[in-house]
Order: structure tokens, then C-alpha cells, then sequence
């Protein structure tokens, strides 16, 4: 018995949602000058900055990286010191800041049309300000409208979800409170409009038979979040193309 | 839906930490009043509310007034999500019984998620306690109910038992009142009344004693974490219910001991507690003297337990009680006192189990009561009340009537006896079921072979058959194959049937009752692999040399005609008799060929083959008292199934911790501490026999030596010394391999082992027939198949489920006895297996029967002095003036039934042979 | 000094008034299928599948969708500088290698300045000697800012410039502002002299040189442009620099097209305020709506 119960028996979950409700959604693009691309993004709690800069002359430092046909993403995680409920410095290098940087270049290196932009570098800094569950889901969201924001070519847009399993019911979105309980956690980023799956990772164990489920839950939550970047994304548009045109 | 945040702020170790959770207030939650969750016109009729009305529990009434609750005229209740909760977290059987509740479509229980709902969440005011808020919550969402109802003139009515929150709802203008104030108003069921539990207000003050005061839980927990207070479950003895310990491993021993009634400070068996050790000046020793309430009701046994010389050596950690972390208090079976006058409301109540203090009850119907078992819930204990509060729940029946004796014990185990309810019997197929063809082509085909099963008799529920087959090809080597009921066919995961088996675990087995794990279609049918039909089975075949060792072993899963079922008799006898060539014949004589190479083999390995006596009653078929009874026989086909049945076990056990090393469930019997064989090691030095304890193999080997035959030594002490041994082993249990690496069967001498052989009656046995299935894939896995955690906890109540039953079927027998020996006196040849300070323990082989006979009371019962016993512990001998009594002796004890005190019957030793006087008792007439 | 110092709330940006786009051209987003006909030809910003059963066109980047007979391109609002040959470019001398400097031009790789494509001191028709290569950071150093042609346009997207026009140069004293590339309109003329004393460089790239008329002026032809004045500038001329760089980014942060006349109707209506108001929200937007008003009036005066 003890152990907070995830799922009431009423459908809610601890904080009020319903298994399949994602939590508030704001972003916004364009929230640096400076970079080529910026966006900002709240999921619930778990809010992120992500910058790009790019593509551009690639550094010197990373001459090892350099293809001749594509360009070369460079991605750094970083967890702000006052991002969880304990104040704890994060160095650059940590294990688990290193482990998402790579994960979400490889989930970008999937959706950039990298061999547009021979012999360059793009950097993508991603900086959660706050943690609160689904972090690599909110990166790569933020990354994703940062991207559009930059003008860099890609397929579709990114968006990732993720999903847990608790009383044999999936639920998205999950919180930290979720996420620190013993259940799965499903990431999977998805590219909406192509309806492809570009990203999956699996902490925990989940049935084979309860997977489908799972997935197809968390691929409606990608959907969902879809809709509102979407959207974010056009008014950015209209924002900044109705004087554009008067030319 | 609109949202909003709440912050909270939280330290925890030191450390400050800053909590931030989101929460969603929503404007679509069903607040129950359009659906039929709840009735549109509330019935119950009470005279303090004139019109129709809802009820809104505190949780302080739903955590004491359970039974008021759980009476069917208590409906439509509104649950708030603030509530439930708590209750989750303060009791978890109160949660669960809640839980049953709102399951019941018939109650009309809705839970209102409050907290969640845009009108009735509130935020936290600076510095409001959680209690506090809470309480508003509460408060507020009547208020919205009341505000809902109005158009329709009806109510809501907050029950509370915090006198408190009753004035603020009263202030606010809600209808509240303290659930007892409600209860004696309504209308029409004043059996209400006893089941109200009066938290509040003291039965009886009794000025004489009074406990210390308990320590509040924060104090506690800072105690414990410096160390002052040790935490543990009290565990009070069997033997003297004024005495108790509680295992801290960091004293010396291992185990604190807790004497008389003030130091055990209102503490109950089984509740959770802190402790402060004394200081070693004192300590004192646990008393080798049997308290027993029963032989002098009402009377009270004086607290001062002689602390008079307690040599240094036996003195042990002691300590006091100074809070109480957590109840565990259930509702009791018991009786009635009946020295209390008719008239009264207030009466004793003692109850069946002897380590739980008597308590005090307010009942109106004590006429009806008294002579009949009944149970009753503990409430309270107050500090001036010698004896803890409760109220009656419910009466089970007549005393002495053998259906409520049973009734007793299979509620005073936990063991689950209701009807198979519909939702499991629609899990059924229909009786008229047959092999689908599907089915038969999915599953090999051995309905040729000559199968059969070898079961005591009168057995309905044959879990499994042999067969036996010379290849004849040359090698020599033979087909043993052992086929199981393929009840996981039956049962499928998560539907109502498994889950319920999976809650009883086991069928338990009474003396004249079986109290089924699955329902009786699937455990004397479908499953029972008579040799009426084809029958699906499990099968695991081996091939095998002569010198039974194995060669191959497959696992299938199969079709199957038992060609006979018979009794270890009838099995008998066909191996016996020559003329005999068949099929069936040949193949027992194989069989039993190998088994007796097998049990050698294991016996060699260090297997132990222990005693405990066993009888079996014969049942008048018409009054279903026993009438009379035999110690249980042991044939040579007894042993044969069982070596098959090991092997299987074994052979299944390392196949699915080979397949599924993380989640196999297995079952391990762990070797006993060293010290737990003292007693027995002693008990044999007084017969000039040497035990060597140190493994189970040398254990055996010191055990078949003590067989041989030795002047001065009687034969039947084998069989005592192996029942000694018995007592020394620790509880087999079953456990998931993912969470463990000691894999060891301690009794058999395996290195691996599980329960494979009887899925009918055992839960575990079905959870590795879903192993073994997906390992050969003819079924599919399931998340909770694979879930170490869960495969843990599942693990931990069969383990439960398991001693209950073997307790269950003990107290059965203790029962049976009883009732055997009723109106019988018998003098009956017995043995001491244990010498204590004032009494000595005898066993009677010819009724199983164990007793003790105390040394300090004469025939009558009435207590002596016992100024002219002495002890030698190291001899397990006493001294009754001259003559001496040592563990081992044989003595002849009169046995007769003792009805004279109607609460608590028992069976009456005393002792014939040695004549002591003043204690021994004539002989009788027979 | 204590009222000097604005901190103010993000505000939400205003929305300028809807005007209808073309039909022609529309808002699309990545990922989104521009048309499912196969004749169109792709263009920046497009893709295909390989897959041969797909003709859809897909964006690939957020922005205008535009129309050329049959060519489909998307035009993100803000990317690095594409260059075209004859793009004036202002950039930043990033590395000075074997013959040639390496320039910052915010395009997606440095572009390269060869020796042989500059003014050397000392006439046009000069030899490069090897003293040139060795004396090269003489004239152009890591740091400097300079004005430039596009030359040519490799293959990976990289540029070559030239400074063989006294137009173009090392820039001396003034100010550079930056801006999104795609707010410069094209023109034949990116170099004006303002009325109010100011010549901007309104360099296709997104730099823009902002610096006092009469500087300018004082060029010659002798240093090969590599000689900058450092006499000290008038204090009018530098409030009117920073006039003209506050209204320009004025204008850019509405997103208004950057071009002489609405760099100068945006001046003169900044004109009421003192110059270290103009990035004041409110007075920001007023000076906007004036040069649009101004701007509409012009273009429906024209037609």
C-alpha cells in the first residue's frame, strides 16, 4: 500500500490530469537575438531554453567532425543548478547531461537535411530551467521550434512525448513525481506530419503485449503537442511576415 | 478545464528542498448526483434529518466506525478524494475494506475527486496544518454538495467524529453532527448501536491502573533514529500472554523481552512499537511458567511475575514499551465472559486467540451473546482501562457447534471461505465441457499411454498422474513421464478467478471441510485427472537409465486417459500380486523400481526425512462428528509418487531459472541457526545419543544411528527425536529468483526446487506452470509474469496464505480432537518431549495428541504451591519431590474432555503413571 | 541615475494589421506538403521523397511560400545570408591566411578575400609581390571591418569577395548594426548618403554600416582604401549615428523592410524624441507606424 497511487481509481492522475492529457503547453520563438534560432518552451513544470547557432564556419576545434558532404550537429544538455528541488551543480560534462546531448543529436540528425550545409556546424545549446519530468521530451520540442526559428532546413518538425504504464493504463506526459516511481518511461519523438518514429528510448521494463498501447498513447500526446507548436509557429509567422511583405 | 499551480515547500534530512507540483483544477468532474452512482432519493430515515440526505465522512469515521459503515442500511455516501486518501495512508485494512465497499454497486459509495474540481479546492492558508486543511477541504466540498442539492430539497450531512470540525461546519451553516450522535438517531436499526465504536469516552475507569503515557510518533522516530528506542513488531507468547519480545537485531540475542502488563503498555500482538531497553540490572529472564487464562476466568493472574532469583545467566535484554508506531489490530473471534450480570451493558469479551488481552464491549443483547462465538473490533485503549475497547461486529453462531468452531478458525487464519462469487464462476467453462479439436491438435497426443494416479483415498482433486514405459531399445533406458493438471488452461491471467486464487493461494485442507482454491468444477472436474475421460495435462517426461539418472527431460504440453485411479492400497497390492501383467501393472513396478533408487540417492544428498505425527479421523457420515481415528500409514507407493513428484519439481525448477533467471518463482528452505538445535541436541544427550546438527546430511545420518537399537532406549524414540527435529526446521517459502542468489532446499538437499506438481491446490504451482509454458512456447508471457516485484509480492502472500492454511489445519485437528474425546475419559501411553519449569509437554503417538500436564496444579486443576519442584534446564528433567521426570519418559496420562468452562473447551491431561501425589490422577475404569 | 535604468515585463508582441498575402504566396510550416503536383520544379527550401510513388513537394523550412511560373521555393523569415554575385557585404576579417583573409559575413561559411581580388596601395595595376603576402596583415587585420562585393559563389556555398572599387574598403569609424539578412531590400544602391550628414551601407548580408558623410569623404585614392581616419567625430555627427541605428533597429524588431526611404522617414519621425528614447516600446511603435503610414502613403501616391 504504501506508495503514492499514480492513477485514482476515479481516472485522475496525482496532479488532475487524465492519463492521456498532456500538461500546459506555452512556447515562444525568437527569444534571443543573438542566436540564429531560439525558442522556449513549458511542459507543466519542466521549462527549457534552447538556442541555435549555425550553420556557420565550423570551429576549428571540431575539424575531426567536418564531412565534405553534410554538416555536423554539436549538442550540449545542460541542467540549470536550481532546476530540481535540491540546489546541485551540474558540470558540463556529467554523465547524464552527455548521454541526452547525444541522444538528441541523433534524434535531429534524422530530421535536418544535413547535406544542405556542406563543411558547417550547428550548435544546438539546450538549458532546462527547470526539471520536472519529460526533460528530454521538452529538449527536443524546444530544439525542434529553435530550429524552425533558425530557418534550417528539415523534414518535418520534431516532437516527442513520453509515457508510462501504471495499472495497466498508459499515461503521457509523465511528471516527475511519475517518473520517479518505479514504472517504465517511454521517450519517443516522432516527426507528425510524416507520422514516422525517429527516437525511442525505454527506461524500465514494459511487456511486449503492453508496448502497442503504450506507444500509440504517446504517439497521440506527440500529435497533440503537435498542434500547439504548430500553431506557436504560425503566429511567430504571421508576426514577422505581414510587415515582411509589404515590400 | 482550467489549471493551476499550488507551491509547497518541503525539508527533509536538513536539506531544504523545494517541491514544486503541479495542480489541475478541472470543471468536468462528476460529482455523482446525475448518474446512478448515487440514489436521486436517499432512504435512511433519521430523526436528526428531517429530509432526504447524503453522507459526507471524516476520515476519523470511516478509520473507527467500519463496522457501523459496513452495515447495508449505511447508503449513499459520498467519498471525498482528501478522505481516501488519508485513509490509504493511515490503515491500510480500513483502505481495503473501503475499497471492497465502493466496489459494491449496491452501497451507493461515490468518491468525489474534490481536489481536483474547480469549486471545492482551495489553497493552503499560511500556517494551516494539514489536518487543518484537510478539515476545510472537507467543510467545503459539503458546502458545494449542500449548495447542489438544495433545488432538489435534499441534503448533505457531514459525519465527524472531531468535535472541532463539527462546530466550524455548524458555524459555516453545513449539517454536521459526531457519528455517534447520528447513529442513535436512526430509524429502524438499533443494532447499529453496538457497533458503534466509542473512541472518545472510556468504558470503564479504573483508577487502579494506569498505563504510562505513549510518546508521541515524533518523539518516537527521534528516538529511534538516535537509538534510545528500538522498533519492532510485539510478539507476544503463546504461553503467557503477559509476556512478549520483539526482534532487534542490534541487542545481544537478537530479541528484546517485554514483561507485564504495564511495560507492554497497552500494546496488542502484532503492533508495531518502540521500545527503550532497561538498563542491565533489570534485565530479567522469560518465565518458563505457563500462564494460562483460561483455567481461572475472571480471576485476575497477578502481575508481579515472580522476579524473585533470576540467575545472571538466563537473564536476557528486557525493556518497556513507550509508544506505539502502529496498530495492527483486526477484529477478533472470541466469546463472552458470562460472570457479568444480563442486565448490564458492559461486559468482557475474551478472544479465541490467547496472546490478545480480554476486551471490554457495551452490547445490549448480551442474552443472545452469551454461548455464542462471536467477533468483535478493538477500538481504543484508554490509560486508566485495564483491558482495551472495542464493540461487537457480528456473531458467528452456538459455541461448540462444530460449523462456528470452523467458522472460527478459518476467520482467526485469514483464510478466504466465502462462496466463489459470480464474476469467478462466470470465468467457468460449462460443466459439460470438452477438448476443443484445436486443442487436441496443439498438444501431443498421450492418451495411448498408460497413464495412472496413485492418491490417498476419497481423493477428488488428483493433480497428477505417472506413466512408465520400457523404450526396449536397446540402451535400456526407460520413459518416465509425470503429468500435471494443466490448470493454467483454465485459468487465465488478470480475470476474476486467477486473482482470486492468487488471494487464497492455497486449498486448505480441514478435517472434514476443503476450503478451495478454485472453484469445485475446475478442482474435482476438469482438472482432476480421473480416469473417466481425456483430460488436459502438463507432462514432463524423462528418459531415463535404470540407475534412474536422467538422460533427457521434456516439458509438453498434452493430452491424457488415465487408465486407473487408485489408492495407495489398490497401488499396493497390484505391485504385490504377481498375476498381474498389465500395462498399469508393469508400470508401477518400474516406477517403484527407480523411486526406491531415487530415495536413496536423495537420502545420501543429505534429505531429511522427518516426523510429525499425523492421524486421521473417521467421520460419522451423517452427524460428520469423528468417531474414531488413525495415526496416517506409510506405503511404499506413498513414497514412490512423492520421489516422482520431487523429481518433477527439481527438473522444472532448473528449467525455469535456466529460461527466466529474473522472475522463476522457486522455493527455497533456508538451513535453521545453529542454536535452534539446542533443545533437540539436549533432549538426546539424556539418552546417550549424539546429534551432529552441523549439516543436513550429518543431521540424517545421527538420526537413522539414534535407530538402531540401544539398550535402555525405548524404539519409539526415533520417531520423537525426529519430531523434535522438525520443530528445529524454518519455514520453506517460495521467493522470486530475480530478488535472491541463495537458491538452497535445505530439507531436500537441492540445490534447486519448486512447486510444479499441484496446480489444484496451490497458486504457485500455476505461476510456474505460466513459466514453464512460455518457456516452451506453447503460451505467452505477461507483464506480471515477468515483474520481479510483483512475482515478490505474490511470493509473500502465498507464503502467508501457506502457514495460515497449516495453521488453520491444525487448530482443525485440535478441534476434531475435542470433539473426539467429548464424554471419552482414556488413559493412553505418551512421551515427554519437553520439561518446563512447572509443567512437562507429553505426546500421545496413538491420538497425535499433544498436551501439557502441569505439575503445579492438582487433579482438580486448582493451583499448589510448587515449592517442592525443581528443574535441571541442562537435564530437561524436573523433579516432582523424588521422583524425576526427564524429557523421553514414557508416561500414561488420563485424557478427558473439559466442558466445564464453555468458553474455552479443552482437552484435559493428567497424569497416571508416574503417580505423583496430589498431582497424578486415579486411573480409569478402562 | 536611479530613473535611468528601465526593467520592464515582456510584453506580447504586437500584432501589426493582417495584410493579405498574395495568392500566390502563403505561410507554410516544415513537413507540410506545398503541392501534390508534379511539374512544379524545387526549389530553396523544398524537398522530395526519393520514394517513386510520392510527387508531393514538402517544405522543409517555416515561411513564405513563393511562385516563380513553375519553380517553388520557401523563404524562411530568418536565415544566414545566401550571397548572389554583385551582393554588397560588410563582414569582419576573421583569420589572415596564405594570400587571402578569411571574412565573417554571417553567411553559413566564412567567406574568402584573396589577395589579388584588393586595392593595393600604390596603383591598380600593381604586381603582388611576395613582400604583399607577407606584409598582408598590414593592411587588413583580424578584428577589421570592411565593405565588399560579392565575386563568386562556389558550389558549397561559400563566397568570394572583392574590393576592386573605391566604394569598398576597410570601414573606419562608425557603427555597425546587425539584422536579419532577409529585411534588406534589394536595390541597386546600398550605399546612401542621408540628408542629416550619415552614409549607411545597407549590406545585403544583414550588416549595416552606419557612419558620418563627411569621414567618408576624406578617402583618397592613394592608401588603396586601407588608411582610416582617426580625428575624432563631431558630437552632432554621433548623435546623429546613433539616430540612425536606434530607428534601424526600430524597424527591424517590427520587421519592416530596410531601404533608404523608410530608413529616412523613420529618422525624420524620430526626430520629436531625443535619441536615447527610441527603443522604448511605445516610442519604438510610434516611430514604426509613422514610417509605415508614410510609406503607404508614398506606394498609393505612386500608383
Amino acid at each position: 500500500m504504501a506508495g503514492l497511487e499514480l492513477l485514482s481509481d476515479q481516472g485522475y492522475r496525482i496532479d488532475g490530469r487524465k492519463p492521456d492529457e498532456l500538461r500546459r503547453i506555452r512556447c515562444k520563438l525568437g527569444v534571443f537575438t543573438q542566436a540564429d534560432g531560439s525558442a522556449y518552451i513549458e511542459q507543466g513544470n519542466t521549462k527549457v531554453l534552447a538556442a541555435i547557432y549555425g550553420p556557420r564556419e565550423a570551429d576549428q576545434n571540431m575539424r575531426n567532425q567536418i564531412c565534405h558532404d553534410k554538416c555536423f550537429l554539436n549538442c550540449e544538455y545542460t541542467q540549470a543548478t536550481f532546476s530540481t528541488a535540491e540546489r546541485k551543480h551540474r558540470s558540463r560534462g556529467d554523465r547524464k547531461g552527455q548521454d541526452m546531448s547525444t541522444h538528441i543529436k541523433q534524434t535531429f540528425e534524422a530530421t535536418i537535411q544535413t547535406s544542405l550545409y556542406p563543411r558547417s556546424q550547428i550548435d544546438i545549446y539546450l538549458q532546462v530551467l527547470q526539471a520536472d519530468g519529460s526533460n528530454y521530451c521538452a529538449c527536443i520540442n524546444a530544439a525542434s521550434l529553435a530550429l524552425i526559428d533558425a530557418g534550417i532546413a528539415m523534414k518535418d518538425y520534431v516532437c516527442a512525448c513520453s509515457a508510462s504504464l501504471t495499472k495497466g493504463k498508459p499515461v503521457i506526459d509523465i511528471n516527475h513525481v511519475e517518473e520517479s516511481s518505479d514504472c517504465a518511461e517511454l521517450s519517443v519523438a516522432i516527426l507528425p506530419k510524416l507520422g514516422q518514429i525517429v527516437y525511442s528510448e525505454l527506461n524500465g521494463r514494459l511487456h511486449a503485449n503492453e508496448l502497442p498501447d503504450v506507444i500509440d498513447a504517446v504517439v497521440r500526446g506527440c500529435k497533440d503537442l503537435f498542434v500547439v507548436m504548430d500553431r506557436t509557429v504560425r503566429e511567430h509567422l504571421e508576426e514577422t511576415a505581414t510587415t515582411f511583405t509589404h515590400s | 478545464m482550467l489549471k493551476s499551480k499550488t507551491l509547497m515547500v518541503k525539508t527533509r534530512s536538513g536539506k531544504i528542498l523545494k517541491i514544486v507540483r503541479e495542480h489541475y483544477l478541472r470543471d468536468d468532474i462528476d460529482n455523482g448526483l446525475l448518474t446512478d452512482k448515487l440514489d436521486l432519493h436517499p432512504l435512511l430515515q433519521n430523526d436528526l434529518v428531517p429530509h432526504e440526505h447524503f453522507l459526507v465522512l471524516d476520515t476519523n469515521v470511516i478509520l473507527h466506525q467500519m463496522d457501523v459503515i459496513e452495515h447495508p442500511c449505511i447508503k449513499n455516501v459520498i467519498i471525498l478524494q482528501t478522505v481516501l486518501r488519508e485513509v490509504r495512508h493511515r490503515s491500510s485494512p480500513v483502505y481495503k475494506r473501503l475499497s471492497s465497499i465502493l466496489e459494491n454497486p449496491d452501497k451507493k459509495f461515490f468518491v468525489f475527486t474534490n481536489e481536483h474540481c474547480i469549486e471545492t479546492w482551495t489553497a493552503r492558508k499560511r500556517k494551516e496544518s494539514s489536518n487543518d486543511l484537510n478539515d476545510r477541504l472537507i467543510r467545503i466540498a459539503t458546502k458545494y454538495y449542500s449548495d447542489c442539492l438544495s433545488d432538489r430539497n435534499q441534503q448533505a450531512v457531514l459525519l465527524t467524529n472531531d468535535e472541532a470540525n463539527c462546530a466550524f461546519a455548524v458555524e459555516e451553516g453545513l449539517i454536521a453532527y459526531t457519528a455517534e450522535k447520528y447513529v442513535k438517531s436512526v430509524v429502524g436499526h438499533p443494532e447499529l448501536l453496538d457497533k458503534l465504536a466509542k473512541v472518545n469516552e472510556a468504558i470503564e475507569v479504573d483508577r487502579s491502573i494506569s498505563y504510562p503515557e505513549h510518546l508521541k510518533l515524533s518523539q518516537l522516530n527521534s528516538g529511534i533514529k538516535t537509538g534510545r528506542f528500538k522498533q519492532g513488531k510485539l510478539n507476544i507468547s503463546r504461553e503467557n500472554y503477559l509476556e512478549g519480545k520483539i526482534l532487534c537485531p542490534d541487542v545481544k540475542g537478537g530479541e528484546i523481552l517485554i514483561q507485564g502488563r504495564l511495560n507492554l503498555n497497552r500494546a496488542v500482538h502484532e503492533d508495531i512499537v518502540a521500545v527503550e531497553l532497561a538498563s542491565e540490572e533489570e534485565w530479567s529472564a522469560p518465565s518458563d511458567v505457563m500462564l494460562d487464562v483460561s483455567i481461572q476466568p475472571g480471576a485476575e493472574i497477578s502481575d508481579s511475575v515472580d522476579k524473585k532469583v533470576v540467575s545472571n545467566a538466563h537473564r536476557v535484554p528486557s525493556g518497556k514499551i513507550v509508544g506505539i508506531i502502529k496498530r495492527s489490530w483486526r477484529p477478533y473471534c472470541g466469546i463472552l465472559e458470562n460472570y457479568g450480570t444480563p442486565g448490564m451493558t458492559r461486559h468482557l469479551f475474551t478472544p479465541a486467540e490467547r496472546r490478545i488481552p480480554r476486551i471490554r464491549i457495551e452490547t445490549r443483547q448480551f442474552k443472545t451473546l452469551i454461548g455464542q462465538r462471536i467477533v468483535v473490533a478493538i477500538d481504543c485503549w484508554p490509560k486508566h482501562s485495564k483491558y482495551p475497547q472495542g464493540h461487537f461486529v457480528r456473531s458467528l453462531g452456538e459455541i461448540g457447534d462444530k460449523e462456528t468452531e470452523n467458522e472460527v478458525l478459518l476467520l482467526e487464519h485469514d483464510v478466504s471461505h466465502a462462496p466463489f462469487s459470480q464474476a469467478v464462476l462466470n470465468c467457468l467453462p460449462s460443466p459439460n465441457w470438452a477438448i476443443p479439436e484445436e486443442e487436441l491438435r496443439k498438444r501431443e497426443d498421450l492418451r495411448g499411454f498408460p497413464i495412472c494416479s496413485v492418491d490417498p483415498p476419497g481423493c477428488t482433486d488428483i493433480d497428477d498422474c505417472l506413466h512408465f514405459i520400457d523404450l526396449n531399445d536397446g540402451s535400456g533406458a526407460v520413459e518416465v513421464g509425470v503429468h500435471i493438471a494443466d490448470v493454467s488452461h483454465f485459468i487465465r491471467p488478470s480475470t476474476p478467478i486467477d486473482e482470486e486464487a492468487k488471494c487464497r493461494g492455497t486449498t486448505v485442507y480441514l478435517c472434514d471441510k476443503r476450503i478451495d482454491m478454485v472453484p469445485a468444477l475446475l478442482s474435482s472436474n476438469l482438472c482432476s485427472l480421473r480416469d473417466d475421460g481425456d483430460r488436459l495435462a502438463f507432462s514432463c517426461i524423462w528418459k531415463m537409465s535404470l540407475d534412474a539418472k536422467i538422460l533427457q527431460t521434456r516439458f509438453c504440453k498434452s493430452v491424457i486417459r488415465s487408465k486407473a485411479s487408485l489408492t495407495y492400497a489398490q497401488a499396493q497390492m497390484m505391485i504385490d500380486d504377481p498375476a498381474k501383467t498389465d500395462n498399469v501393472t508393469v508400470g508401477l513396478r518400474g516406477l517403484n523400481k527407480l523411486a526406491k533408487i531415487l530415495k536413496s540417492r536423495r537420502i545420501l544428498n543429505g534429505a531429511l526425512s522427518l516426523a510429525s505425527p499425523e492421524v486421521r479421523f473417521h467421520v460419522d457420515s451423517e452427524t460428520h462428528d469423528p468417531i474414531d481415528l488413525q495415526t496416517k500409514e506409510l506405503r511404499d507407493t506413498n513414497s514412490m509418487v512423492e520421489e516422482f513428484m520431487l523429481l518433477a519439481n527439481c527438473s522444472v525448477a532448473e528449467h525455469i531459472q535456466q529460461e527466466f533467471p529474473e522472475c522463476a518463482v522457486l522455493r527455497k528452505h533456508p538451513g535453521p541457526p545453529p542454536s535452534n538445535f539446542d533443545v533437540l541436541i539436549n533432549a538426546a544427550k539424556t539418552k546417550q545419543l549424539d546429534l551432529n546438527t552441523s549439516t543436513s546430511r550429518e543431521l540424517a545420518v545421527s538420526l537413522d544411528n539414534a535407530e538402531k537399537p540401544q539398550p535402555g532406549v525405548n524404539l519409539y524414540i526415533s520417531t520423537l527425536l525426529r519430531i523434535l527435529a522438525t520443530r528445529c526446521m524454518l519455514q520453506a517459502v517460495y521467493f522470486c529468483s530475480g530478488l535472491e542468489s541463495d537458491f538452497k532446499h535445505y530439507g531436500l538437499a537441492a540445490p534447486i526446487y519448486t512447486h510444479f506438481t499441484s496446480p489444484i491446490r496451490r497458486y504457485s504451482d500455476i505461476m510456474v506452470h505460466r513459466l514453464l509454458a512460455a518457456s516452451i512456447g506453447a503460451d505467452v508471457t505477461f507483464s506480471e509474469l515477468l515483474d520481479k516485484q510483483e512475482i515478490q509480492k505474490i511470493c509473500n502472500n502465498l507464503n502467508f496464505r501457506h502457514r495460515m492454511a497449516q495453521y488453520a489445519q491444525r487448530a482443525s485437528v485440535a478441534l476434531h480432537t475435542q470433539l473426539f474425546f467429548r464424554g471419552k475419559l482414556v488413559d493412553e501411553k505418551g512421551y515427554i518431549i519437553f520439561v518446563r519449569k512447572n509443567a512437562v509437554q507429553v505426546l500421545i503417538p496413538k491420538y497425535g495428541l499433544e498436551g501439557t500436564v502441569f505439575l503445579d496444579r492438582d487433579c482438580e486443576g486448582n493451583a499448589m504451591t510448587m515449592n517442592n519442584l525443581n528443574y535441571v534446564e541442562q537435564d530437561c528433567k524436573i523433579f516432582v519431590g523424588s521422583i524425576a521426570l526427564q524429557v523421553f519418559d514414557e508416561v500414561v496420562v488420563q485424557i478427558s474432555h473439559d466442558a466445564s468452562n464453555i468458553q474455552h473447551q479443552r482437552i484435559n491431561l493428567k497424569l497416571v503413571k508416574p503417580n505423583l501425589p496430589g498431582i497424578s490422577s486415579v486411573p480409569s475404569e478402562s | 541615475m536611479s530613473n535611468s535604468i528601465v526593467i520592464r515585463l515582456p510584453s506580447k508582441k504586437r500584432l501589426n494589421a493582417q495584410v493579405p498575402l498574395s495568392s500566390n504566396s502563403f505561410l507554410i510550416t516544415p513537413g507540410s506538403v506545398i503541392t501534390e503536383d508534379a511539374d512544379y520544379m524545387r526549389g530553396h527550401g523544398t524537398y522530395t521523397n526519393d520514394d517513386e510513388e510520392d510527387h508531393k513537394l514538402y517544405a522543409s523550412v517555416a515561411g513564405v511560400v513563393e511562385r516563380i511560373n513553375k519553380l517553388v521555393c520557401v523563404r524562411a523569415l530568418k536565415t544566414r545570408y545566401n550571397g548572389e554575385v554583385g551582393d554588397i557585404v560588410v563582414g569582419r576579417i576573421k583569420e589572415v591566411q596564405q594570400k587571402r583573409w578569411k571574412v565573417e559575413t554571417n553567411s553559413r561559411l566564412d567567406s574568402v578575400l584573396h589577395l589579388s581580388s584588393v586595392n593595393l596601395p600604390g596603383g591598380e595595376l600593381r604586381r603582388r609581390s611576395a613582400a604583399d603576402e607577407l606584409t598582408m596583415r598590414e593592411y587588413l587585420k583580424e578584428g577589421d571591418l570592411i565593405s565588399a562585393e560579392v565575386q563568386q559563389v562556389h558550389t558549397d556555398g561559400m563566397l568570394s569577395l572583392h574590393t576592386r572599387s573605391l566604394k569598398y574598403g576597410k570601414l573606419g569609424q562608425g557603427c555597425c548594426v546587425t539584422v536579419s539578412p532577409s529585411l534588406i531590400k534589394r536595390r541597386k544602391n546600398h550605399v546612401h548618403n542621408l540628408s542629416c550628414g550619415v552614409t549607411i551601407i545597407l549590406a545585403n548580408n544583414g550588416y549595416i554600416w552606419i557612419n558620418s558623410t563627411a569621414v567618408d569623404g576624406t578617402k583618397t585614392t592613394g592608401d588603396g582604401g586601407f588608411v582610416v581616419d582617426t580625428e575624432p567625430v563631431q558630437m552632432d555627427d554621433r548623435e546623429a549615428i546613433c539616430r540612425v541605428r536606434n530607428c534601424i533597429l526600430c524597424l527591424s524588431r517590427s520587421s519592416v523592410m530596410l531601404y533608404d526611404t523608410s530608413v529616412l522617414y523613420a529618422y525624420e519621425a524620430s526626430l520629436q524624441y531625443q535619441v536615447k528614447e527610441l527603443l522604448l516600446d511605445e516610442i519604438a511603435t510610434e516611430i514604426v507606424d509613422q514610417t509605415l503610414s508614410l510609406l503607404e502613403r508614398e506606394s498609393s501616391g505612386n500608383g
